[in-house]
């Protein structure tokens, strides 16, 4: 099940043979519709899925290791998603499968109870844990483990890591700019990269909705020959049997549309994925963008702090201030004011200093991990792409073949008319 | 060629430079030998008159069909079987090609091309090429009728068109109605007795048609008189099983048909509104492709791809709309007219039992049945005759040209999901194709 082959490349401390999917398998193998009140004490109606894990190794020994399993519902994802995302800012997280059923095309239902989606649901749910578990930095995160683990208490675990007053606000308004003087060109250009890439595939996956409409169509009409094909041949001699025959193969023909759009569906959900990633990859570019603009604002802090205490020793006003000029025209501070003061300033500026420095080393830490992370995404990406479009192929190949078949099929039958 | 060539192929009587008086007879001995058992023609179509009326023809030779119901040509309609008509013992080939489009003052309008190649005598020349419009078809296809009224004759194309939906002077459309006027005429030339009409010969070799078109009248066949006259009225008492049977059988082949074409049309909008979509989707991939370095090549490949498959769903509905649809509008045309006839031999038949009733009633000496009465009931068994023997050879063609046409529209819809499935084929060496360290 594990379907990724990341090279050990940028990965500093963490490695491959560390990551926990090599350990344990993982997966979300059912789904149940459950009841039950809500925190404003309604009830209400959720879907429930069931994680399985167990040990490979012992598996290796040919024993049959015991399963583990606990359940837990699409909020629990959602909370551990977001703790991630806090925690390891750096990091692309892998997003969760959609909320709502989203790029429907009529036949299928929006409706989130809806059976088809719930499955879908299902597999995006344990692609997600595979994902996490065979990230080399994400493994390791206890509070992820005892997702997997633990099923009492774990919502709790979580809220005590106070995670939620790290995370940044700002990084929700997503549209919001901040000028930041000295921008990291790779950022920028990865910043805009995911906007054209979430942009290119909406519009791919709407698009493919509606080709996906059109193709069912055309199938289902063709279904109208069977009968009128059946009628006709009564009617008929010796054309009657090939006519009827054929009759047939045009019902097979717009029965099997079915299936293949079916299976059209886990290529959309493939694109999906991706679709949701960039909105990760933007999320790091955001963040950086956030420290890269915290950094200049503590530089430009400092500044203006020892531009003060050096305007306050000298005695010499360069920049203007209020203060300056009521102090001249009040009549100056005593000496001892002045001092104290300056000493309080030369406090700060220590402060700020220091803070700069960190600040300056987390950033740089910031991009050295993020970059490697960004490094191993874009290998993960090309290589998903990749086998998505292979997949896609396939299926399309597949559905010609059998066009091909059913038409020759038909074409026999009308040939012995 | 009189007779002596044993095991040779007969030929029709009229092959060959001479004329019809100096062929023999089908019904003279000679002829029935070799024409074998099979073919003997039954005692009651030898009466006195039923032979060729020689006195009556054309200074080319070309037969006037009387009104005997035994007369040689209704005759050779009844014996001919369809395995005479292979490319051997054919003697008439005719093909309708390179239209041509005429700007005029007053019109604007397109002529084809009929040649005509042929050993037969009622045929001056061997070959012949004319230019005709469609107007000219059209009053072929009605002198037809005016003069063979027992006879099945094969539809035309629609003759109007909705000025502005349908662009009378576009290639498709000059090119379908060429297909059609091609069958018209090819159905003609295989009819035993309608390739033997007058008007047909002067359509396929008259210079100035339009000079033979006003002399027009003169030669209307006193069969076509009969029937013409047959006025409506007549109250049918019995239609005969086997005539009902046609009627009942050609209103469900027609209704069938209209729903086949409802169908088709259904298809067609339903792809091309596939296609629209289609068409938006490919480029998409390339725009990404240009977002992308490692899987640059792979999409622009999937959009290229589709592009592909664009391309074949185009050639699939347009082969549909010129090829299929248009065969079962002729075919649903051919129905309409054909119940005509079956109304017409009604009215002969009704005709005919309102005189013999009339006569009964009047219970004149019995031995003389009036003349009048005996020519009616003649009427009626050549009309049976004839309609029956058509009949079997529509439905014959009717086999084979919808055996011919749906095999085409499966074999278009093969080449459609092949065409594709070679686009896509080609593509996953492509897609699977590892990226030197770049």
């Amino acid at each position: 099940m594990e379907k990724q082959n990341e090279r050990d490349t940028c990965c500093e401390r963490p490695r491959m043979e560390d990551c926990l999917s090599k350990k344990i398998e993982i997966t979300v193998s059912e789904a149940e519709k459950r009841t039950g009140r809500n925190a404003m004490n309604m009830q209400e109606t959720y879907t429930a899925y069931l994680i399985e894990t167990r040990a490979v190794e012992s598996q290796n020994e040919g024993q049959c290791s015991p399963v583990d399993s606990l359940w837990r519902r699409y909020s629990e994802f959602e909370l551990l998603r977001n703790y991630l995302l806090v925690i390891y800012p750096h990091i692309v997280v892998p997003p969760l499968p959609e909320k709502r059923a989203d790029f429907v095309w009529h036949k299928l239902s929006a409706d989130n109870m809806d059976p088809d989606f719930v499955e879908r649901r299902r597999i995006g749910l344990e692609n997600f844990l595979l994902r996490v578990a065979s990230h080399p930095v994400l493994c390791q995160d206890n509070i992820f483990y005892s997702f997997l683990t633990q099923e009492g208490g774990w919502k709790e675990m979580v809220n005590e890591t106070g995670f939620q007053l790290k995370a940044d606000s700002r990084l929700k308004a997503l549209n919001a700019t901040f000028r930041v003087k000295n921008p990291d060109k790779r950022f920028t250009e990865l910043k805009h990269y995911s906007d054209e890439l979430q942009s290119v595939i909406s519009h791919l996956l709407r698009v493919r909705a509606r080709v996906a409409d059109r193709l069912y169509g055309v199938y289902k009409v063709h279904g109208n020959y069977g009968r009128v094909f059946s009628e006709w041949s009564a009617i008929e001699k010796e054309m009657g049997d090939g006519l009827q025959s054929a009759g047939h193969h045009m019902d097979v023909y717009a029965a099997s549309i079915d299936d293949i759009l079916e299976e059209e569906e886990h290529y959309a959900d493939q694109l999906k994925e991706y679709l949701f990633y960039a909105e990760a990859l933007r999320a790091v570019c955001r963040k950086h963008e956030l420290m890269q603009y915290d950094l200049e604002m503590a530089a430009q802090d400092l500044t203006s702090k020892k531009q003060q205490c050096e305007e306050l020793a000298t005695g010499t006003v360069r920049t203007f201030s209020l203060k300056g000029m009521t102090s001249k025209l009040f009549g100056q501070e005593t000496p001892e004011q002045r001092e104290a003061k300056i000493k309080v300033l030369e406090e700060q500026i220590q402060e700020g200093e220091e803070q700069l420095k960190s600040k300056n080393l987390e950033g740089r830490d910031f991009v050295k991990s993020a970059w490697a992370d960004i490094e191993r995404f874009k290998e993960q990406k090309n290589h998903d792409l990749k086998e998505a479009l292979i997949s896609y192929a396939v299926m399309q190949i597949s559905m010609c073949k059998k066009g091909i078949q059913v038409w020759t099929n038909a074409k026999e039958c009308f040939s012995k008319m | 060629m009189s007779g002596g060539a044993a095991g040779a192929p007969k030929p029709l009587p009229s092959s060959g430079p001479k004329s019809l008086r100096e062929m023999p007879h089908p019904l003279a001995t000679s002829s029935s030998e070799e024409m074998g058992p099979a073919l003997t023609p039954s005692p009651d179509l030898l009466l006195p008159r039923s032979i060729a009326d020689k006195d009556l023809s054309l200074p080319n030779g070309t037969p006037v069909d009387t009104s005997s119901p035994a007369s040689s040509s209704s005759l050779l309609n009844r014996l001919q079987l369809d395995d005479d008509l292979d490319g051997e013992t054919r003697d008439l080939f005719v093909t309708v090609d390179d239209p041509k489009k005429h700007v005029c003052t007053m019109e604007t309008y397109i002529t084809y091309r009929v040649t005509t190649k042929t050993t037969r005598a009622e045929f001056d020349l061997p070959e012949y090429s004319v230019r005709r419009r469609y107007q000219d078809f059209d009053w072929l296809r009605n002198k037809l009728e005016e003069s063979q009224p027992t006879h099945l004759i094969p539809p035309l194309p629609e003759k109007f068109v909705v000025k502005g939906v349908v662009d009378r002077f576009s290639e498709e459309f000059v090119e379908t109605r060429r297909k059609a006027l091609d069958k018209f005429l090819k159905r003609i030339t295989d009819h035993p007795v309608l390739s033997f009409n007058e008007h047909f010969n002067v359509f396929l070799t008259a210079k100035d048609l339009n000079a033979y078109k006003k002399q027009g009248m003169a030669l209307l066949s006193k069969m076509g008189e009969s029937v013409k006259y047959v006025t409506g009225g007549y109250k049918l008492r019995s239609r005969p099983l086997e005539f009902a049977a046609i009627g009942e059988y050609l209103d469900t082949f027609s209704l069938k048909l209209g729903t086949i074409d409802r169908i088709a049309q259904r298809i067609i909008k339903e792809q091309l509104e596939y296609l629209v979509e289609l068409r938006e989707y490919g480029p998409v991939y390339s725009t990404w492709g240009g977002l992308e370095v490692e899987l640059a090549e792979p999409l622009e490949g999937v959009s290229a791809c589709i592009g592909n498959c664009c391309t074949a769903l185009e050639e699939l509905s347009e082969d549909m709309s010129e090829d299929f649809l248009p065969v079962l509008r002729e075919y649903i045309l051919y129905s309409e007219s054909m119940k005509n006839v079956l109304k017409k031999r009604d009215q002969v038949q009704a005709e005919y039992e309102a005189k013999l009733e009339a006569v009964a009633l009047k219970k004149e000496e019995r031995p003389k049945v009036p003349t009048d009465v005996e020519k009616c009931q003649d009427r009626v068994e050549c009309f049976n005759a004839d309609l029956k023997a058509d009949m079997e050879r529509w439905q014959n063609n009717k086999r084979q040209d919808f055996r011919q046409l749906l095999m085409g529209m499966a074999d278009k819809n093969i080449q459609y999901y092949e065409k594709c499935l070679t686009a896509w084929e080609s593509i996953i060496p492509l897609l699977q194709d590892k990226p030197e360290t770049k």
